[in-house]
């Protein structure tokens, strides 16, 4: 996995955010998820299908529990994606 | 756990590496069994999985794509379950002794549930942690649990165990904890297990993530046995063809008693998809369905609502949901339209909407309370508003255009209990009176695990179980109106108030008995979230530094989004006791926001 393939996961996950949140927040790497965006239970949900649909992973469950921040979950997905 | 059995749960690292298909092929147990189909007589769980082993029935574990991933016929998990209560056996703990399992849905949670069974021990499942950021506020939860239970022995598989260790380690009682795995390396000691009794405990119910107060149901062999025979006999009619598939989550009573229990006690086979499957792809339950031939499948109508949102049209050709001869509704308040469109979406696909079977029950009934009649549908009626807003009476509608509510019949009690609707002090209401919905009979929990207090504010006189919900009986049937105040419901999820009121509390600028929390609800059915707090900061940072923490404490417990709204001190209504009213805060709020079509009538007093 190379670095364009991170930069890749982390402009999915902010194209994704924005229109999934319509809001007027600017998505960074540094947003947080929860306080910032607010996204709720059926956003989560539709963003992992998503992510697990365009990158072929399979995002655990556990995993997600540590997650706070934009970066955070484009971490997680590259980390996944790596191993794989 | 058996060498027989794939390994459904593999470590995290192992989960990724995509398996060859060459590997996987199993075959689901069948529907049809080799042994005459027997649904009563079982006086305890042992005793009914004794029967069940000697057929070829059981459950299949599915992955996210619909491939099936282990097995577990009956004879399996009677056999591993044995073999784990000898390990047990070895801790030496008096019978009664509780046991906490982390319940992902896999092979592993069901033959430690039944190990402990055999080894005259009482387990109890704990969740699996769902949110984003939720790990220390999902980690207090199971400490609170494991407390509240004085459990023993706590158990979950390499997904989960580093939450239970970090759980554990403030806690007191317990002596081991560790994975099916790390308890499969403990020697068995050979001792034949003693035979269960009726009026012993045979699991604990946790109905609350909240961390002060836990409850912990307490539920007999005898009110299980009692209430899986009804569920079993009268509400489905089971046959030896019938198959089930659940996505419902093993921590739940529903999906526990519902999905896991019942089929056992009847010898039927059940698919299962995780929970977080469904959820990203609902309609993998309904391929399940249609592929297997799968007759009973239970639901929320969040669930069916979910279904319905992420149909596409092509998906439609490949299901043939005609098999489908009981599609339980409960859990949560069912609105006729959410039925109505998912019938409408899935006709083509060949779903009977005759098949739906709404019922009523609670964890503290063990599971089910009322069903519909078998095969017949959602039947509903509609009331005048204004009647039952002014004199809590359902009156059915005469004349066109007033303005009226729609409520679903969710049938007769089950043989042996009745309902009961109450007024606020205690005393029977006639047919079409609004008021508490009381339930007695066989399978009302003893009480709430150490919990005197909370047992008392439950349990009536005479054994009277106060649901907290409100409703009416008509011709024997009952309707529910509105469900308690002190249980908010978003998205399918039961919140209890209090628990939020708590993650408000434990923030150093919030007093105690100065946060109110209640739903309210759009048009369209949607709740929301919201904390009325008494504030006495004056700072705008400071105030909105309270709001934002609090709304991500509250996302992080529960998954849900909340409005907080920070108002003056004493402006929150309080009883005389000075107890706060969560149904006068709410209304309040109403009117202080001016929110439209809010209607008052489903409320009751806190329970």
């Amino acid at each position: 996995m190379t670095e364009s393939n991170y930069d890749e996961i982390m402009q999915l996950l902010c194209d994704r955010l924005s229109s999934l949140t319509n809001s007027d927040t600017q998505i960074t790497p540094e947003t947080n998820l929860i306080s910032q965006l607010s996204i709720d239970s059926i956003k989560l949900l539709n963003l992992i299908m998503e992510i697990e649909d365009t990158f072929d992973v399979s995002i655990p469950i556990n995993a997600l529990t540590d997650i706070h921040t934009v970066r955070g979950l484009a971490d997680l997905v590259h980390k996944i994606k790596s191993a794989s | 756990m058996s060498s027989t059995i794939t390994k459904l749960n593999a470590p995290l690292t192992q989960a990724f590496n995509s398996q060859p298909s060459s590997e996987l092929q199993l075959t689901p147990t069948p529907t049809l069994n080799t042994l005459t189909q027997q649904l009563s007589g079982f006086d305890t769980l042992t005793s009914a999985l004794e029967y069940a082993a000697k057929g070829i029935t059981g459950y299949n574990f599915y992955d996210a794509k619909g491939n099936l991933r282990s097995i577990l016929p009956y004879s399996a998990l009677r056999q591993n379950a044995r073999i784990l209560a000898q390990r047990l056996f070895g801790f030496g703990l008096p019978r009664g002794s509780r046991v906490a399992i982390i319940a992902d849905t896999s092979p592993e949670f069901v033959e430690l549930f039944f190990a402990c069974r055999y080894a005259g021990l009482v387990p109890f499942a704990m969740p699996i942690p769902v949110n984003l950021g939720s790990h220390a506020i999902y980690v207090q939860q199971l400490r609170g649990m494991l407390e509240s239970s004085q459990a023993s022995i706590a158990l979950a598989n390499i997904d989960y165990i580093n939450f239970l260790e970090e759980a554990v380690e403030e806690t007191t009682c317990i002596q081991w904890v560790g994975t099916p795995r790390k308890l499969n390396e403990l020697p068995a000691i050979s001792v034949e297990p003693q035979p269960n009794y009726p009026d012993e405990t045979a699991y604990l119910q946790f109905t609350s993530g909240s961390t002060r107060t836990p409850r912990g149901v307490v539920i007999t062999e005898r009110a299980l046995m009692c209430n899986l025979q009804g569920i079993v006999c009268n509400g489905l009619e089971i046959k030896p063809d019938d198959r089930s598939a659940s996505w419902l989550p093993f921590y739940h009573d529903m999906g526990l008693v519902g999905l896991v229990l019942a089929p056992m006690v009847t010898q039927i086979s059940v698919d299962y998809l995780a929970t977080r499957d469904f959820a990203i792809r609902p309609l993998q339950w309904l391929r399940l369905i249609s592929r297997n031939r799968c007759t009973i499948a239970f639901s929320q109508p969040f669930g069916l609502k979910l279904c319905t949102l992420r149909l596409r049209e092509s998906d439609l050709k490949e299901l043939d949901l005609s098999c489908w001869r009981a599609a339980g509704i409960g859990a949560e308040m069912i609105r006729p339209e959410t039925l109505r469109n998912f019938a409408e979406k899935f006709a083509s696909a060949g779903f009977d909407e005759n098949a739906f079977l709404p019922c009523y029950g609670l964890a503290e009934s063990t599971l089910a309370v009322t069903f519909s009649k078998i095969g017949k549908g959602c039947k509903s009626i509609q009331v005048d508003s204004k009647t039952l807003i002014d004199k809590r009476m359902a009156v059915r509608l005469q004349a066109d255009g007033r303005k009226q509510n729609e409520f679903v019949n969710c049938g007769r009690p089950l043989p042996g209990h009745t309902v009961k609707i109450v007024d606020e002090d205690g005393q029977q209401l006639s047919e079409m009176m609004v008021g508490s919905v009381l339930v007695h009979g066989d399978s009302v929990m003893m009480g709430y695990y150490n919990n005197p207090e909370e047992t008392n504010k439950a349990l009536k006189s005479d054994n009277w179980l106060d649901t907290g919900d409100i409703g009416f009986l008509f011709e024997g049937d009952l309707f529910i109106t509105g469900r308690r105040t002190d249980v908010i419901i978003v998205n399918g999820r039961n919140i209890r108030a209090q628990d939020i009121e708590e993650l408000a509390e434990q923030q150093p600028e919030v007093r105690s008995r100065e946060a109110s929390a209640f739903g309210v609800n759009d048009e369209d059915g949607t709740t929301t979230i919201v904390v009325v707090i008494e504030c006495r900061l004056t700072s705008v940072i400071e105030r909105q530094s309270l709001t934002t923490r609090l709304q991500q404490i509250v996302y992080m417990a529960f998954g849900v989004n909340c409005i907080v709204e920070l108002v003056p001190p004493h402006t929150l209504p309080r009883t005389s006791s000075g107890k706060l009213s969560r149904f006068a805060a709410r209304q309040g709020y109403i009117q202080r926001t001016n929110m439209p079509g809010q209607l008052s009538f489903v409320e009751s007093g806190d329970r």
